[in-house]
């Protein structure tokens, strides 16, 4: 008998008043492996990881995560679960320091709940190191510039030593070497064997990173499968790379 | 004799409704200043019943001291609030235009215990109306009493809201205003500054409060002191309102105005507040964007 | 400095602030009892308003559930004080979780709104109550001991501090600050937003109500308008504002400068405190919004360039 699969997504809908942000999505998600999510603006992305992570509640479908549905279960117990997100529109702590931003998803994040603060710090520590972050340890987090930000947001989530890592386009705005070290600080993490669901809208980035692709357009799924596929398939450049370009 | 009684619980009832209506009229103007400052400069503004007590003063001394009609003084009540709201955000308000929302809660409570007090020291806490010779004079419309002040108040109000409605929706400047509670930056693509549109809206919604100012104090006593339960009240009335629109609030004045009477009537005056601010309460958890807004 | 230090410096000001009865006129003494029960407020409302980001104006309803609670057990029902207290303490605890769930579920201005128009209604429930002698208000049997009132007052004062001392350095008041600085940020990083928002209102419900039933006792009467009186309210977040929201004694030491001027002004003109109070609030808001706490880390740095960065910051 195989092991279920980390995340499995059914028939999953999100409807905003009239307009159904998120239309019947299906796909499932192996332990270890990187799905790519893309579509144009306003395709539903964020609204899916939304979802996910519990922010909001479906309309209709299920979410399963080991196997068991978490559909109705909060976002910190989510959280708790192994669910770890960033933000698109990055939700520092604006008035703690850097390090206790991070100290936060360590001492919250996991299932231990008896964590000594120290504890939580000196993990903390390690994380900033990693995301190149250290220097900025004491200073408060709304003092650092954007990129660095960008890198916060992540050593946030990946403190909380997830088994899942959603990732809402933690790359825009960054530069080419930017991008290339958080890449490879993704991949760090990814090899401890943790799975990552990555929307991003540089195609090159997303192609690097993916293990298979999932194309949304207005809500809906329009193609899944290996990355090389699904950018040469007619519809998604229709759909995606013609909007863009136009 | 059965009849007898039905027919004046059924005048009783409509006596208690119209009353409640005619109130609600001038509580929907005591609101919309609120919900204006609120809706553009994202201010609560808990000085806001001082502000109407202002109003009511200089509309007091502007009868006693000139002799001049609480009617016809309604517009330079409006203009002398407007001139202290507009001073009052630039000197002050517009220091903290980006702190937090707590501390623009308390610098507003601050002033409203500096007008209140001020208030105190050079007009006594003596209770004092706007008497003018008709005061007491009624109509009967279908058995029920008519107040003439209080319809003439009413009428005003309303009056003063509509103008509100259509001075936002089709002048420039109202249109810069609506724009900029939106997006601070928009007011620009009006060829206005954001900082302007800012004193100006809160000027406007001190001259609002000028108004219904001058018109309690022709309907009801005042002292230094109603500016508390006046700011409570008008809350209750954007909050039951909604603050999209000048109509939400003319409809949370009057939904305010004819409950308070029902109630005051049928459970007891003690009880008045336990409905008034209980319902408001039940909205907020309930119906965060009014009783006429969205539900999400 | 460091932490041992800091310890016995406590320790001394505890000790120094205990032994005043001994030396102080009873006017002093009685100006010394309210401070404490205005820093205890104060303090409460720190755990929900300066580390929770809640700006609460329910607080003044537990103070009253504790002094009616006290009231009630002790007149109507000839219970002693300490069960009065206790009793207090559990309305407003219930009255915390009761309207907290719900309450605490909105955000910003609303919060605030509701908490207030909360308390309007609690005056006005009161007033209709039999058992709390509806709007004359109950009379308590009369104690005559300052000094014990002191010592209570200051008892409560210390464990309330000592409270939120903890609360600084645990996981708990990590969450607490998680949840002020950024809700959905805190619920999506593992925080239970909901129990810790809930638990921070009860605790700080349990020294209002500590305080009010103290305040009940001492001042053997009580009505519905003083009861729930909202400008207590007002006065505990200008305290803790003027202070540091957030800090450990910023709380503690804005009631005592507040309180020790105020008292100075109004044995000159009563109305004058009030109007100090106004500018007060206006004042600090503008110049120094993060209290004296902020102000005296910084001041040294900055000097007096402190105040003008505050007002360049914030203005339009
Ligand atoms: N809370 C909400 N209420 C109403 N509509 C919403 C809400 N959140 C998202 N939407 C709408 O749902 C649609 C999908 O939005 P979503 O943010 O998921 O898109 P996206 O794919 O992440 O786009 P982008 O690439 O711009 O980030 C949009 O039309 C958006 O306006
Ligand atoms: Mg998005």
């Amino acid at each position: 008998m195989t092991p279920p699969p980390l995340l499995e997504i059914r028939g999953l809908s999100k409807r905003f008043g009239g307009l159904v942000a998120v239309d019947d999505v299906n796909f499932s998600l192996a332990s270890g492996e990187t799905l790519g999510l893309i579509g144009p603006n306003g395709a539903g992305k964020t609204t899916l990881i939304n979802l996910i992570s519990g922010s909001i509640t479906p309309t209709t479908g299920d979410i399963l995560f080991e196997g068991r549905s978490i559909k109705d279960l909060t976002a910190f117990k989510r959280a708790r679960l192994g669910i770890g997100r960033t933000f698109q529109i990055m939700k520092p702590f604006p008035g703690l320091s850097v390090l206790d931003n991070v100290a936060i998803g360590a001492l919250f994040g996991t299932s231990e709940t008896a964590k000594a603060l120290r504890t939580a710090r000196d993990e903390a520590d390690q994380w900033l190191e990693l995301m190149d972050l250290s220097r900025y340890a004491d200073r408060r987090a709304d003092e650092l510039g954007g990129p660095d930000r960008k890198r916060l947001e992540l050593a946030k989530a990946m403190a909380m030593k997830p088994k899942l890592l959603l990732l809402d386009e933690v790359m825009a705005g960054l530069n080419h070497v930017e991008i290339n070290e958080v890449i490879e600080a993704i991949k760090k993490v990814r090899n401890t064997g943790i799975s990552v669901l990555v929307i991003e809208h540089v195609i090159k980035v997303i192609q690097r990173l993916s293990d298979r692709l999932l194309v949304l357009h207005h809500g809906q799924q329009i193609v899944e499968g290996k990355p090389g596929v699904v950018l040469a398939d007619p519809r998604v450049i229709e759909a995606y790379l013609g909007r863009r370009r136009a | 004799m059965e009849q007898a009684l039905v027919v004046s619980t059924m005048q009783l009832l409509s006596q208690i409704l119209v009353n409640g209506v005619l109130l609600g009229g001038l509580y929907a103007l005591m609101a919309l200043g609120l919900a204006l400052v609120w809706g553009v400069l994202n201010i609560v503004n808990l000085a806001h019943g001082a502000l109407i007590m202002l109003g009511a003063y200089v509309g007091y001394y502007l009868f006693t001291l000139l002799n001049i009609d609480p009617f016809l003084a309604l517009p330079l009540s409006m203009a002398v609030l407007f001139c202290v709201g507009y001073l009052l955000q630039r000197g002050i308000l517009n220091l903290i235009a980006r702190a937090a929302m707590f501390n623009t809660l308390l610098i507003t409570f601050g002033i409203d215990v500096v007008l209140t007090q001020l208030a105190q020291i050079f007009f006594s806490a003596d209770f004092r109306t706007i008497n003018p010779s008709y005061a007491g004079s009624n109509f009967m419309v279908f058995g029920v009493t008519l107040p003439l002040v209080r319809v003439l108040a009413f009428v005003v109000a309303l009056a003063l809201t509509i103008a509100l409605w259509l001075f936002l929706l089709h002048t420039r400047l109202g249109r810069a205003i609506r724009a900029t509670a939106q997006n601070l930056g928009a007011a620009r693509l009006y060829g206005v500054e954001p900082k302007a549109i800012y004193a100006l809206t809160f000027g406007l919604g001190a001259a609002l409060a000028g108004g219904a100012g001058d018109l309690y104090g022709v309907v009801s006593q005042i002292n230094p002191y109603i500016g508390a339960t006046l700011t409570a009240k008008s809350f209750a009335i954007a909050i039951i309102g909604g603050l999209e629109s000048p109509l939400g609030v003319v409809v949370g004045g009057i939904f305010l105005g004819v409950v308070e009477s029902l109630t005051a009537l049928y459970i007891g005056p003690t009880f008045v507040d336990i409905a008034s601010f209980g319902i408001l309460v039940l909205v907020l958890i309930f119906r965060p964007n009014g009783l006429l807004g969205a539900t999400t | 400095m460091t932490l041992r230090f800091k310890f016995i410096l406590g320790v001394a000001a505890a000790l120094m602030l205990a032994t005043l009865p001994w030396f102080a006129s009873p006017t002093l003494i009685q100006f010394g009892i309210s401070t404490l029960l205005l820093a205890t407020l104060a303090q409460g409302w720190n755990i929900i308003g300066g580390f929770t980001g809640y700006a609460s104006f329910g607080n003044s309803e537990f103070f009253g559930l504790g002094s009616y609670g006290t009231a009630i057990a002790m007149v109507q029902w000839q219970l002693p004080f300490g069960v009065g207290l206790i009793f207090g303490v559990l309305l407003s605890v219930i009255f915390a979780l009761v309207v907290g769930i719900p309450v605490l579920r909105l955000r910003g201005h609303y919060f605030a709104i509701a908490t207030l128009a909360l308390s309007q209604v609690m005056t006005a429930i009161v007033s209709n109550l039999e058992v709390a002698g509806r709007n004359t208000g109950l009379v308590l049997p009369l104690l005559n001991g300052d000094t014990l009132f002191y010592e209570l007052s200051l008892a409560v004062l210390l464990l309330a501090t000592l409270t939120v001392l903890w609360i600084s350095n645990s996981r708990f008041g990590f969450g607490l600050i998680a949840i002020r600085e950024n809700e959905d940020a805190a619920a999506s990083m593992g925080v239970n937003t909901t129990l810790y928002k809930v638990l921070a209102f009860a605790l700080a419900g349990v020294f209002s109500a500590l305080a009010g039933g103290i305040h009940a006792y001492w001042i053997t009467f009580i009505d519905p308008v003083s009861a729930f009186d909202l400008s207590l309210n007002v006065k505990m977040i200008i305290m803790t504002v003027f202070g540091g929201p957030g800090s450990v004694l910023g709380p503690v030491i804005g009631a005592f400068v507040l309180s020790g001027i105020s008292e100075t002004l109004s044995t000159e003109i009563s109305s004058l405190a009030n109007l100090f109070f106004g500018v007060v609030i206006v004042a600090a808001v503008v110049f120094m919004p993060r209290g004296l706490a902020d102000l005296m880390r910084r001041f040294r740095k900055t000097g007096w360039r402190y105040f003008s960065e505050n007002v360049k910051q914030h203005r339009l």
